[in-house]
């Protein structure tokens, strides 16, 4: 296991550095002086010296750089060029949480709605539900974050009243479909215990979609159209609240990808023989999936959560925004607009180190979970 | 993947189909799914028989019919009925089409694919010739001063889709704004596969020491989350097509020369590389005639997906105000302008959002059914 570490770190070690370069010479891409682009042509000499002293442009490339790279690993990340000039670590201290507490919530929802659709529909593939999943998930992956959270705002915010006839109009369809598909399957059953089962279903999946859509259009939550509620000043209940809708916009996507990942893998396991053996055993059908199938199939999904995290920390940007939360991306995009480039390095830099290191951890994880990787070295 | 002896072959055709959206009303793939299922459930995979003509022509008709009521007739009803009514006629209408098309072609009809390459095609077509379209004025707020702000959608007037909170036409800024799309997209993956595949190639051939370069190169690429990276080099570039089409090349370049790089790696494993080798064929030689030619295909049958991401990035960047400025329309910007006139007029967003939308998803469509016929998979390399 630490073998696997070390190598692991002696393997991102470079890229960190590339990374580092990178986010360094974002301003030796901008094209002129970066100073004047800072404060516009029409600034004093001694503004513009100023902003060049406070780039640090008076130094030769390398020192400038060596500094830069010294003070971050000191935990320095630089100031704003801006008065109060304030110090980016601490920005970024009071930003970062919000932006974690999104990205982790949406990785969280998606694999939790994301498995047991996958499992369903893995477990028949190509019925009506399964269809209508994989019909959904496509549909989703194809919508961009920014227009997810825009119709979020749309039908939860604006216009709640559509939703909840939706909700009601929806369920009734849903409960008379499945009502009738399972009366279908119950005829062709004949007397038995089984058959009794098979109408408790035909009860249950009539009922439920009706009692969801009620439920739904009685209780839906009123959301705030922008802000962010901090836990340790308004609580736990308005924080949730606040960060419900950008939190969704997030998982519409991440779960979309994660369906149709470990929906491919679970079928392919479940098409092996093993799982033939305990379907001829008469295991349940939740026992087969739960059990049997899903452990060996969550490997795809495991490599993909790095990919996921640097697409939520993309698109937390976007949530942050549609709706206005203090969080990182937000201050990087006000860096941009305001040409604060020593904020905009710092900040892609340490989203770039947070995210390698993290897919390194994920790297070495999955090293961890599948023994036929522990042996080979 | 190709060396597991348990794997079960039924379970990979499985996957093959699944995986092609468009296949999935194919009643084939509908009854090998079913083959090994529960009894009750063989009723399903009958086979489904094509709608009858009347059939074909009622639908039609009742669905533009409703299309056309809604629109022109209904004009004092409130908009969520016509909304539902027009959706529910093109629903209809799709149906008809469905229905034609198997008819015609049986049925395996790719009924979504279709859709995707005509809508895709009228893109382009409109992209191109938009200069010379009939559309009032989209791009120039000077100019509209006398046009009504904020008109609703009405299909026969001369704002078909309205107008936004300038005057400017929404249908002409949707039809500069695909063009945008398309140039970006085009530009961007053009850029992708010659600098990327190339690269990848070379070391994906030569491997050793180019090949640790390149490698570490792409990975440092590939380091940044892809908004975050796009965001960087924006903040610090000027803002038109050119500079945003070089920009999002960068999420492209890396991406090809991965792909290119895996696909030379194991095609220069094959025998006729080693005969054209032991024949003491150059490795120019080599690497045109046998390497590229075989790189090519996997690389254009990504290309389609990588298109409708980088159309959703530079549709993202816009909509963040670090795309192409207004009032050059474009579809992230329009959406972006909309934003604050949408709880009332919700025309200014979601007309560009939804061509937005059926452009992504045709893309991806078409880009699906590309890989899964053109891209070999592992195992059959």
């Amino acid at each position: 296991m630490l073998r696997i570490l070390l190598k692991k770190i002696w393997q991102i070690l470079p890229v960190l550095a590339l990374v580092s370069l990178g986010a360094f010479f974002l301003l030796e891409l901008v094209p002129g002086d970066p100073a004047v682009a800072v404060l516009g042509p029409t600034a004093a000499p001694e503004e513009y010296a100023r902003v060049r002293e406070r780039l640090g442009l008076d130094l030769p490339v390398v020192e400038r750089y060596l500094d830069w790279v010294g003070g971050v690993i000191t935990g320095d990340l630089g100031q704003s060029i801006f008065p109060p000039n304030r110090s980016v670590t601490d920005m970024m201290a009071q930003r970062l949480p919000v932006t974690i507490q999104i990205a982790l919530m949406s990785l969280g929802l998606s694999l939790l709605i994301a498995v047991p659709i996958a499992l369903r529909t893995a477990y028949r593939p190509n019925d009506p539900i399964d269809r209508t999943a994989t019909m959904g998930a496509f549909t989703a992956i194809s919508t961009p974050p920014f227009l997810a959270g825009l119709l979020f705002v749309f039908f939860l915010i604006f216009n709640r009243g559509i939703v909840q006839i939706a909700a009601l109009v929806i369920g009734l369809l849903l409960a008379v479909y499945l009502g009738r598909a399972n009366l279908a399957r119950v005829r062709t059953i004949p007397p038995s215990p089984m058959r009794n089962r098979a109408v408790l279903t035909m009860v249950a999946a009539f009922l439920l979609p009706i009692v969801v859509g009620v439920l739904i259009a009685k209780f839906l939550p009123t959301f705030p159209r922008q802000g962010y509620a901090r836990i340790t000043e308004e609580g736990v209940f308005s924080n949730l609240r606040s960060v419900a809708l950008p939190v969704l916009t997030l998982t519409l996507t991440e779960c979309a990808v994660f369906v149709r990942v470990l929906r491919r893998d679970l079928i392919e396991t479940v098409g092996q023989d093993y799982i033939l053996a305990a379907k001829a055993k008469g295991m349940p059908a939740w026992r087969i999936m739960l059990r049997d199938a899903l452990r060996p199939s969550l490997f795809s999904i495991i490599t993909l959560i790095s990919v996921s995290i640097g697409r939520l920390l993309g698109g937390s940007v976007i949530v942050e925004i549609i709706f206005n939360l203090p969080g990182m991306g937000r201050m990087i995009i006000d860096a941009i607009n305001t040409k604060d480039y020593p904020v905009v390095q710092a900040s892609v830099l340490m989203i770039g180190v947070v995210y390698v290191v993290v897919s390194a951890l994920i790297d070495v994880t999955y090293h961890y979970l599948d023994p036929r990787l522990r042996r080979v070295r | 993947m190709s060396d597991d002896p348990t794997r079960d072959p039924r379970a990979e055709s499985t996957i093959v189909e699944s995986d092609m959206n468009e296949q999935l009303m194919s009643p084939t793939v509908f009854a090998t799914a079913h083959a090994f299922e529960e009894p009750w459930h063989d009723t399903e995979a009958t086979v489904h028989r094509p709608l009858p003509i009347t059939a074909v022509v009622a639908l039609a008709v009742g669905g533009i019919a409703a299309i056309y009521v809604a629109l022109a007739v209904l004009t004092t009803v409130t908009a969520e009925i016509r909304v539902v009514m027009t959706v529910a006629g093109l629903g209809l209408l799709y149906l008809a089409y469905r229905g034609i098309g198997q008819r015609i072609y049986g049925p395996g009809f790719q009924a979504g694919l279709w859709l995707a390459v005509a809508w895709l095609t009228l893109t382009l077509l409109a992209a191109v010739f938009a200069d010379f379209l009939p559309l009032a004025e989209a791009r120039n707020p000077s100019r509209t001063l006398q046009e009504p702000v904020l008109a609703p959608p009405d299909l026969f007037s001369r704002h078909p889709l309205g107008t936004d909170r300038q005057g400017l036409d929404t249908l002409g800024g949707i039809i500069y704004g695909l063009r945008v799309s398309a140039i970006v997209g085009i530009g961007a993956v053009t850029i992708g596969i010659i600098i990327g595949g190339t690269i990848g190639t070379i070391a994906g051939y030569f491997r050793k020491a180019v090949d640790q370069v390149v490698e570490l190169l792409t990975n440092s690429m590939l380091a940044f989350p892809p908004l975050i990276l796009l965001l960087g080099i924006a903040a610090v570039l000027d803002r038109n097509v050119r500079n945003t089409t070089i920009t999002l090349s960068v999420l492209s370049i890396p991406i090809y020369a991965r792909l290119a790089r895996a696909t030379a790696m194991v095609i220069s494993q094959r025998d006729f590389v080693l005969a054209a080798k032991a024949l003491g064929a150059k490795s120019r030689r080599i690497i045109i005639k046998d390497i590229v030619p075989g790189v090519i295909r996997p690389v254009l049958a990504y290309a389609f997906v990588i298109i409708a991401a980088i159309v959703v990035a530079e549709a993202s960047l816009s909509f963040l105000g670090l795309g192409i400025p207004r009032p050059e329309p474009t579809l992230g910007n329009m959406i972006s302008a909309g934003q604050g006139d949408f709880d009332t007029y919700p025309h200014v967003v979601f007309a560009p959002a939804i061509a937005l939308l059926i452009t992504v998803l045709s893309l991806n469509q078409i880009g699906e059914y590309m890989q899964s016929r053109w891209n070999p998979t592992e195992s059959k390399l």
